[in-house]
């Protein structure tokens, strides 16, 4: 009864600075990923620059996936757990909230994957990629927090 | 109980109120409506214009590179030239073989000296960039080549096959197949590929390209002025078109 009560109405065990946080994280990743999206799709890549290595990381082979930009993929991505935030402030539903934050498990495997290529394979760091990184690895620890103290209220 | 309403018997009281209530629901169910076609246009609305801001960033020309006093350069005996000496316009490239923008505008620039060949002077200079881990020992293989007269067969080789050896981790065997195939002697190409004078002349374009201000590739010097980076065919074209009509 009590769980069927909890499940339709705002939770108060996840703070709401958790909710925003993660807002303003998704939000940063989005930008980030568009940045790259946009940079890949705007064609010649214009110059290549003495102070840093992202041509060599984003044009490289791995940078896409059956042809789709893995920068793009990115995008979507942040903007799909942004917008799902929103949804869960709009309509309340906690099943909202967990999907999103199990889902965040998505972007950390991905963002480690492309670490490694970057540290290792590819021998080079892209700032840009790296931001993304960070991005998914706090998502990534926030969902987590948010289900601990989910599961701490039932 | 509201006093206006006593005259009305009990059942159409219950009436009254209930409508009252669905009234008072429906009012709710309608605000909340409203809140909710605010909130996700206002999302929609600040998502669109975050993307069109940084879209248009992104395609705008980086505005680096560009020193504030442009410093005039010259020709120099040791420059690699394409062109007749009498030529209008004189075009100096700062390149990096590895560099994918360089390769990108390889075609772009062959194309232009096919149009503009008699009036143009096209000189390559190196500056291998230091994420290139390839760009100094191929461009030491473009100067290998030069010394047997093939310096230009060489570079367009380079590009060409850029996408290949960049990904190798020994990229000497594809480079002296290079040669092979333009026919120089291959043990002086091997002796020069590690050469002193070789890797001088790599040095030195380096420098006078650090002198200079360069700090990214490849870097246009249209008549011994910086220029910024042409964004396609067509502007490269206009620019070089207009430089030769001006000196006429």
């Amino acid at each position: 009864m009590n769980s069927e009560i909890s499940s339709n109405r705002p939770s108060r065990a996840v703070p709401n600075r958790i909710i925003a946080s993660f807002l303003v994280i998704s939000f940063i990743g989005f930008a980030d990923a568009t940045y790259l999206t946009a940079k890949h799709y705007s064609g010649t890549p214009l110059e290549c620059s003495v102070f840093e290595s992202c041509e060599k990381v984003t044009t490289s082979r791995y940078a896409t996936v059956l042809g789709i930009p893995v920068a793009l993929l990115g995008a979507i991505y942040y903007l799909a757990i942004f917008l799902s935030l929103i949804a869960y402030l709009d309509l309340r539903r906690e099943g909202i909230l967990s999907f999103t934050a199990l889902f965040t498990i998505v972007g950390l495997l991905a963002s480690a994957w492309f670490v490694y290529l970057q540290l290792f394979v590819i021998q080079a760091i892209c700032p840009y990629c790296m931001v993304s990184a960070v991005a998914s690895t706090v998502l990534f620890l926030l969902g987590m927090l948010a289900l601990k103290k989910k599961r701490v209220s039932c | 109980m509201n006093p206006e309403h006593s005259h009305l018997s009990k059942k159409e009281r219950r009436q009254l109120r209930r409508g009252e209530r669905i009234a008072a629901e429906l009012h709710q169910t309608r605000r909340r409506f409203t809140r909710r076609i605010a909130v996700w246009s206002s999302v929609l609305i600040g998502i669109g214009t975050v993307v069109f801001m940084i879209v248009k960033l992104s395609t705008q020309p980086p505005a680096s590179g560009v020193p504030v006093v442009p410093s005039r350069i010259e020709i120099t005996p040791e420059d690699w030239i394409k062109g007749e000496s009498g030529s209008k316009v004189v075009l100096v490239e700062y390149s990096d073989f590895q560099c994918p923008a360089c390769g990108t505008y390889y075609p772009i620039l062959k194309q232009l000296y096919k149009e503009f060949g008699d009036r143009l002077q096209f000189v390559y200079r190196h500056f291998p960039l230091e994420q290139h881990r390839h760009a100094d020992l191929a461009a030491r293989a473009a100067e290998a080549a030069g010394r047997q007269g093939r310096i230009w067969e060489m570079h367009d080789l380079l590009f060409e096959g850029q996408a290949t050896w960049a990904n190798q981790n020994h990229p000497e065997e594809m480079f002296i197949g290079y040669a092979r195939q333009l026919g120089v002697d291959i043990e002086r190409f091997r002796a020069d590929l590690d050469s002193r004078e070789g890797k001088k002349a790599v040095e030195e374009d380096r420098i006078s390209g650090n002198r200079v201000g360069v700090n990214s590739t490849p870097t246009f010097f249209l008549d011994g002025v910086i220029i910024q980076n042409p964004r396609n065919y067509d502007e490269f074209r206009n620019l070089l078109q207009q430089a030769i009509e001006s000196r006429s």
